[in-house]
């Protein structure tokens, strides 16, 4: 048996004349006396009624207008975020040939450190403190939320990051159990040997306090432009070799008898800045 | 009788969180969505004269309780509008797209126009939208009519399926 749903279209009542001109004269009449007739205190009565009963609806408009807004904008985020994650995927692929290529440059140069009987550079070891305390009349002094128990020595290198970039921030000068104190790089009682980004031209970096932080006993002859790296020397006794200090801002000759040229140096890391440290703690004579 | 009553209650209410709803959201790009006149101009499509009007006219007299300048406009344009599509309804397939666009289009810039013609005679005060806010209103009331009444038609509609069997 074949069962056949057959829709047959409704037939229309026929419109009498009458009724279709009827009603619209109807309630057309009615919505014209509305308008003319002082209605005032009827409608406003009806009004609040009708308020009171139509508020859930309100409320369901509204809701789904706010979710309205909130998808475009979820949606917008979701798409950025896909983005972002083909580039960190990207990014992450590049990084692991990266890795790879280190690897391979290291074994290279543990093999050419043997060969050559070189001091192997030992990795850098420590731990990350941050900023417990500072003292506004000494404003390149910390102290920092890590101390003795934690494995914190005198005289440690510490480093922080800013703008995506690790550079020395200062050293440890005084150790209590809890916390300890740090010189930055800006005070004027701070010193560290360095070297300049091109050429071999050793140096003595001081701070300045209020004054800018400037590299001492560059020999005049040295080529010393604007924008250049400076790094730790690897005849620093405290620190280790090759971490980024700054950058060359300003370069004076003084006057004809001077044998040096003082250079001026911004400090990657800003006193102001420092927030999170990082204080190595294995690093000791001869393993630079 | 009592099924289509209740559907019919439910499609108001759902007409009235449509129009908010909508009308929330496009005045912040200056557009006056009127969702209230594509449900009603939907009921008229669907709905005999004898139902229809007085819908139609209480879609209005809705709208006019929340209006704030005249009361009664909104029932006197909607009722317009019912007389056009009452009128109309012969002669326009209203089962396509886009005559039930392009009418609820042109409907939207009629009572508009009918509202601000009656609230400078009444109220000697001017609520003239704007042409563009008229304009897009009207778009958007056109982009949403195929929706609204396809609902109407599918809760109104008395289709009686005849089963042949062979």
């Amino acid at each position: 048996m074949i069962v056949i749903k057959k829709k047959i279209p409704q037939k229309r009542r026929p419109i009498s004349i009458k009724s279709s001109f009827l009603f619209p004269t109807i309630f057309l009449a009615l919505s014209f006396l509305l308008m003319i007739l002082p209605l005032g205190g009827v409608v406003s009565s009806v009004k609040a009624l009708l308020s009171y009963v139509f508020i859930p609806q309100v409320r369901v408009a509204h809701g789904a207008v706010k979710y309205a807004k909130g998808v475009h904008q979820t949606v917008r985020e979701l798409l950025e975020t896909h983005q972002q994650n083909l580039a960190l995927q990207q990014e992450l692929e590049m990084n692991h040939m990266l890795v790879t290529q280190a690897e391979t440059v290291i074994r290279e140069n543990e093999r050419l450190t043997q060969i050559l009987q070189l001091k192997p550079a030992k990795p850098w070891k420590g731990i990350w403190a941050k900023v417990a305390y500072r003292e506004p009349s000494q404003w390149n002094t910390i102290i920092i939320d890590k101390g003795s128990a934690d494995g914190i020595e005198e005289r440690s290198a510490v480093l922080s990051v800013e703008d995506g970039k690790e550079g020395l921030a200062g050293i440890v000068v005084e150790v209590a159990e809890k916390t300890s104190k740090v010189l930055l790089v800006q005070d004027e009682d701070f010193s560290v040997a360095v070297t300049l980004e091109h050429g071999q031209e050793e140096g003595l970096l001081v701070g300045g306090g209020v004054h800018p932080v400037r590299i001492k006993y560059i020999p005049l002859q040295a080529q010393v432009q604007r924008g250049d790296k400076v790094y730790t020397s690897a005849n620093s006794t405290l620190f280790p070799a090759g971490i980024l200090v700054g950058y060359v801002r300003n370069v004076r000759e003084d006057s004809s008898f001077q044998t040096a040229q003082t250079v001026e140096v911004v400090p990657l890391v800003r006193s102001a800045a420092v927030k999170e440290l990082f204080v190595i703690s294995s690093l000791r004579k001869g393993s630079r | 009788m009592l099924y289509k009553a209740f559907k019919l209650v439910f499609l108001f209410i759902f007409a009235t969180v449509c129009h908010w709803g909508l009308a929330t959201l496009f005045s912040f790009y200056g557009m006056s969505v009127n969702m209230m006149l594509v449900f009603a101009i939907a009921f008229c499509t669907v709905l005999p004269l004898e139902a229809g009007y007085p819908l139609v006219f209480l879609c209005g007299l809705f709208l006019d309780f929340f209006g704030t300048k005249l009361f009664g406009n909104n029932a006197f344009s909607f009722t317009v509008i019912a007389c056009i599509i009452y009128a109309l309804r012969e002669r326009i397939d209203f089962e396509r797209y886009l005559p039930q666009m392009v009418t609820v289009f042109l409907c939207t810039l009629i009572v508009g126009i009918i509202n601000s013609i009656l609230l400078i005679w009444f109220t000697s005060s001017s609520q003239w939208p704007g042409v563009l806010s008229l304009l897009g209103g009207a778009i958007i009331d056109g982009l949403f009519a195929p929706f609204v009444f396809g609902l109407a038609r599918f809760a109104l509609r008395e289709e009686s399926p005849m089963v042949v069997r062979r």
